[in-house]
């Protein structure tokens, strides 16, 4: 804590970053963001959800600060805290008061798995007040117009531990991320990875063979970014077949006949 | 050896059977030229075949001298085992069959360097499948190849190769094949693009086509040889399917172009008829251009041939991987999966109308007849989202979008995702969902279908069909394949004093208890001099200023931090029912169950009662007091009275189902509690060491499942065997039953904390 601060101009983004459309999640998104109406992204782990905020965060021009929640994320974490600097108490915010304060987007990745009570402070900021009170100081903000709240779920966990609360999640226009379509996911594995087309596509084909093995033995099919991971090593020199062991097969899982399966899956297609 | 002595060894094994002295005399006759070390291990396998079956124990003495000639006595356990197994599966001649000529069946499937079986391949297969076919496939053993959509039969063992890995691919390759077949609508033709070609046939036989839905089989009645088109018209889907493979599984071609070249030489060399060499040729890839480019093409290439066909010429045999088509099953499957997803459509669809009824505020609530038919037919209309983009006017929907509405009275009525994707399942196969299908379902919502309660139980009615088990043979360290039905029942609740004269006589420990259980129910608490934290500790903070003052050096912990446990808790609890409970002991476990659902209702963890009892492996029972959600009402209360003492402990089953049960279940602490008062036992063979490993290897699948077991005993013996069942720490033994009922809530607060 007492490390240097990230400054929030670090937190604009610079370059365009690489991202293909699946629907208009970019003209709803922008659209949200003129009526000041936070966004909620649902989709499974590594189809792009983050990469979308990126991209527009880039469009927007606005600086981007990511939370990624775990189960012991408190209030204070998000709003921020009182320090003791050499004898004196002084005040830090937390990311989300910094993104209030500097109108800038502020992205909750995984809001399910902070815990619940944690989630109830974004309330008032998730609807028409747009505020953000902060106790401790006894300030209330008041959000900038740029300022964006985005929060993602991945909802195929189906854990009833896990799921959003009805009072949150009516609060957000729903954005609905899935795997891209074949040739989507295609350019995107080609344009991140250098891969070649040909080779592309039939890693495309082996993400929807395991895709299909879920809820057969799987627990969850292969995402878009390991096919990226796979590309990146087949393109740095390392064999189809080792590559796609190394990122995807022995990722996703460590049974053992299920593996011998995606090996043969892996052996037929490459 | 001695014959005496060895008798007498042979009967302290069978025991605790006791046979006549002629019949172990004609037992162990087979054995006396066995060496000492032979008869050993020939002793300890009687062990575990005796208690399984009498006269498959005496087939094995038989034959198991002639067996000792080709295995090492080392062997035997794997052979009796295999023998076991089968005998298992396929009754005592299959058993039998194991036990003959042991070099042709056992010796040289245990060799078995090259030979393929199915069992062993089927564990990577089944998912290679689904993951190519995109959904669940089954794989099933079968006298020919061939598939129906939804299985796919492959033959029980494979060796036409010389190697194992090759025959391994042959599989692989015949599931490719298959799928190949499948994706290119290699049974469903369109006989449209066909047209003149059917027309002209049908001039030749003189008879016409069906027209509502034209059959790929009754096609093939066009031709004097139906079998004979068939299987030209398999002979071309075959290159195409070849040609198919080898662009979207170029890894899988590759490695099975010797393979196929092998396969395709044997049967098809030697045909000078072109059709055949072109088609060789396509599937060995040498031109793939030859293969038909569609299955009217395959069509129009089968008429082609078919007239080429010298007089009394035989098509080649089909190719291994290629198998054979089963059209008359492969409609079956359609036809089911038709009838299927109508009546789940109708189902859903009536209890979603259900529902929406429901919600209409009718005071008739009594009167299902003026509550139901408020939608007539006419007014309900499923639109597709094609159809929806096609309406003049109407707002494009985005590229995305594949939501189905149903319009009720001029209102949109979305339609939850299951019942959206049956729908496009029957819109895929029938081009709409037919107009029947909804007004079916309108009809069965007015009968209040979807809302009808189940008939109340009654004594022991079998709730949910039966289970089965495996069982744990510790003497052959393999499982007994389904060996125990486990059926779950449900106990008549009955009204008396019992939950009254409970409360009243245990009220003041009542209260205590309810209070230590409501101060578990959240547990938040400030943790003082924390390194990071909500606030800032003052105390600590004076102190650490009043230090530097002092020229010591200051502390960091300043802060206090706010630490929630959520308690996160599933506890099944599993009653023993059996005889032996009668009188003061079943009633103290009852007395107990009563304290346990009051204090823990001041808690709020899910938990569940069960009961077990039955006889035999074939009707182990598992009574049904509380699931895990259900509250505690007046119906579990009047359950826990009727609880009263039944047959046998066979435990293995009922600790299996509730492992599965709670598996199931998302929590931080699964609790699979056991109360008993003895040993397991049932009475046939399961008693002794048998009944005590099998019931410890229950409990090993259930650890290994992440869930924790707890045994709580009051049996006075309990020392010897029960730590090692539950391991040490994981019992409790009380000695005086009284104190039962007290205990019980105790002991789950101290688990869960």
């Amino acid at each position: 804590m007492r490390g240097k601060e990230l400054k929030i101009e670090e937190h604009l983004i610079v370059d365009k970053p690489f991202y293909l459309e699946q629907g208009e999640e970019l003209p709803i998104a922008r659209a949200a963001h003129e009526n000041g109406l936070p966004i909620l992204l649902k989709g499974p782990t590594g189809c792009g959800k983050s990469r979308f905020m990126q991209r527009l965060a880039w469009e927007l021009q606005r600086p981007l600060i990511t939370v990624s929640c775990h189960d012991d994320l408190s209030t204070s974490d998000l709003v921020g805290r009182y320090l003791i600097r050499g004898g004196e108490a002084v005040w830090l915010d937390g990311p989300l008061t910094k993104a209030v304060r500097n109108g800038a987007l502020c992205y909750l990745d995984e809001i399910v798995e902070a815990r619940k009570d944690t989630t109830v402070v974004i309330h008032p900021l998730a609807d028409d007040r747009r505020e953000l009170p902060i106790e401790k100081l006894g300030e209330l903000l008041t959000a900038p117009p740029e300022f964006m709240l985005a929060i993602s779920y991945n909802p195929g966990y189906q854990s009833v531990l896990k799921d959003l609360k009805q009072s949150t999640r009516q609060r957000f226009v729903s954005l609905e991320f899935a795997y891209p379509p074949e040739e989507l996911e295609t350019a995107i594995v080609k344009s991140e990875s250098g891969l070649d087309a040909e080779r592309a596509t039939r890693l495309v084909r082996l993400a929807a063979m395991t895709r299909s093995l879920k809820d057969s033995g799987l627990p969850e099919g292969a995402s878009t970014r390991l096919l990226i991971h796979a590309g990146k090593l087949i393109k740095a020199g390392i064999a189809e077949r080792t590559a796609i062991r190394a990122t995807i097969t022995e990722t996703l899982t460590d049974e053992h006949e299920m593996l011998a399966a995606l090996e043969e899956l892996v052996s037929s297609l490459f | 050896m001695q014959k005496n002595d060895l008798k007498a060894r042979f009967a302290e094994a069978i025991l605790p059977d006791i046979l006549n002295d002629w019949e172990l005399e004609e037992l162990i006759e087979p054995l006396l030229p066995l060496s000492e070390e032979q008869l050993g291990e020939t002793l300890r396998q009687v062990r575990v075949i005796w208690p399984v079956s009498h006269s498959l124990c005496g087939n094995f003495l038989q034959r198991v001298a002639e067996g000792l000639r080709c295995l090492a006595p080392d062997q035997l356990a794997d052979w009796v085992k295999a023998v076991l197994d089968a005998y298992e599966s396929g009754g005592l001649l299959a058993g039998q069959a194991l036990l003959d000529e042991v070099e042709k069946n056992f010796l040289c499937r245990l060799r078995g360097e090259t030979k393929v079986r199915f069992p062993e391949a089927a564990g990577s297969l089944a998912p290679y499948a689904t993951g190519l076919f995109g959904s669940p496939v089954a794989l099933a053993q079968g006298p020919e190849v061939y598939t129906d959509t939804a299985t796919i039969f492959l033959p029980p063992e494979l060796d036409l190769l010389p190697t194992r890995t090759d025959n391994f691919r042959l599989y692989k390759l015949t599931i490719s094949f298959q799928w190949a077949f499948t994706t290119l609508g290699t049974f469903r033709p369109s006989l449209a693009e066909a047209a003149p070609l059917v027309k002209g046939l049908e001039q030749c036989a003189h008879r016409r086509l069906a027209t509502a839905e034209p059959w790929l089989a009754e096609f093939f009645q066009l031709f004097p040889s139906p079998e004979q088109a068939e299987r030209l018209y398999h002979l071309a889907e075959t290159a195409r399917a070849a040609a198919f493979l080898r662009a979207a599984l170029p890894g899988l071609m590759r490695e099975c172009a010797p393979l196929l070249g092998l396969l395709a030489e044997k049967v098809l060399s030697g045909n000078h008829n072109l059709l055949y060499s072109a088609l060789q040729e396509s599937i060995l890839g040498h031109k793939p251009d030859s293969a038909p480019a569609s299955a009217a093409a395959s069509l129009a290439l089968l008429a082609d041939a078919y007239a080429a066909l010298a007089a009394g010429e035989t098509i080649p045999a089909p190719l291994p991987f290629q198998g054979v088509l089963r059209l008359a099953a492969v409609q079956e499957v359609r036809q089911k999966r038709r009838r299927e997803a109508k009546a789940k459509f109708i189902t859903a669809l009536a209890s979603l109308l259900g529902t929406k009824n429901a919600q209409i505020p009718l005071s008739a609530e009594k009167n299902q007849e003026t509550a139901t038919p408020k939608i007539s037919e006419g007014q309900a209309l499923l639109i597709n989202p094609e159809k929806q983009k096609k309406r003049p006017g109407s707002p494009p929907p985005s590229a995305r979008e594949t939501t189905s509405f149903l319009t009720i009275d001029d209102t949109l009525l979305p339609l939850p995702r299951e019942l959206q994707a049956l729908a496009r399942e029957i819109n895929d196969d029938l081009g709409h969902v037919p107009a029947q299908y909804i007004s079916s379902a309108m009809h069965l919502s007015g009968k209040g279908v979807a809302r009808g309660a189940p008939p109340p139980g009654e004594e022991g009615e079998a709730l949910g069909g039966v289970n089965i088990y495996d069982e744990w043979d510790f003497r052959r360290r393999d499982f007994r394949k389904n060996w125990c039905s486990l059926s779950l029942k449900e106990i008549a609740p009955t009204r008396g004093t019992f939950i009254g004269s409970t409360l009243a006589k245990y009220g003041g420990d009542l209260m205590k208890l309810r209070r230590q259980f409501e101060m578990l129910r959240t547990q938040e608490r400030f943790v003082k001099r924390q390194k990071e934290g909500d606030d800032i500790d003052l105390d600590a903070l004076t102190e650490s200023l009043t230090d530097l003052r002092a020229g010591l050096a200051p502390s960091e912990n300043l802060f206090i931090r706010l630490a929630r446990e959520q308690r996160s808790v599933a506890a099944l609890f599993l009653v023993d029912l059996s005889s032996s409970t009668e009188g003061w002991v079943g009633t103290a476990i009852k007395e107990a169950l009563v304290l346990l659902c009051e204090s823990l209702a001041a808690l709020g963890d899910p938990y569940g009662i069960y009961g077990f009892s039955g006889m035999r492996r074939s009707r182990a029972e598992l009574f049904h007091i509380k699931h895990l959600d259900e509250p505690y009402n007046d119906t579990v209360k009047g359950r826990i009275a009727a609880i009263a003492p039944r047959e046998y402990t066979r435990m293995g089953p009922p600790i299996r189902h509730l492992t599965r049960i709670l598996s199931e279940r998302e929590a931080k602490i699964r609790l699979l509690i056991t109360i008993s008062d003895g040993k397991p036992e049932d009475y046939d063979g399961y008693k002794g060491d048998y009944a005590i490993e099998d019931t410890r290897h229950a409990l090993i699948e259930a650890k290994s499942k992440g869930i924790h077991p707890f045994c709580i005993t009051i049996d006075r013996q309990a020392h010897d065997y029960i730590a090692h069942m539950y391991g040490e720490v994981n019992y409790i033994f009380i000695n005086e039953v009284r104190k039962l009922p007290r205990r019980i809530p105790e002991i789950y607060r101290t688990l869960t904390t």
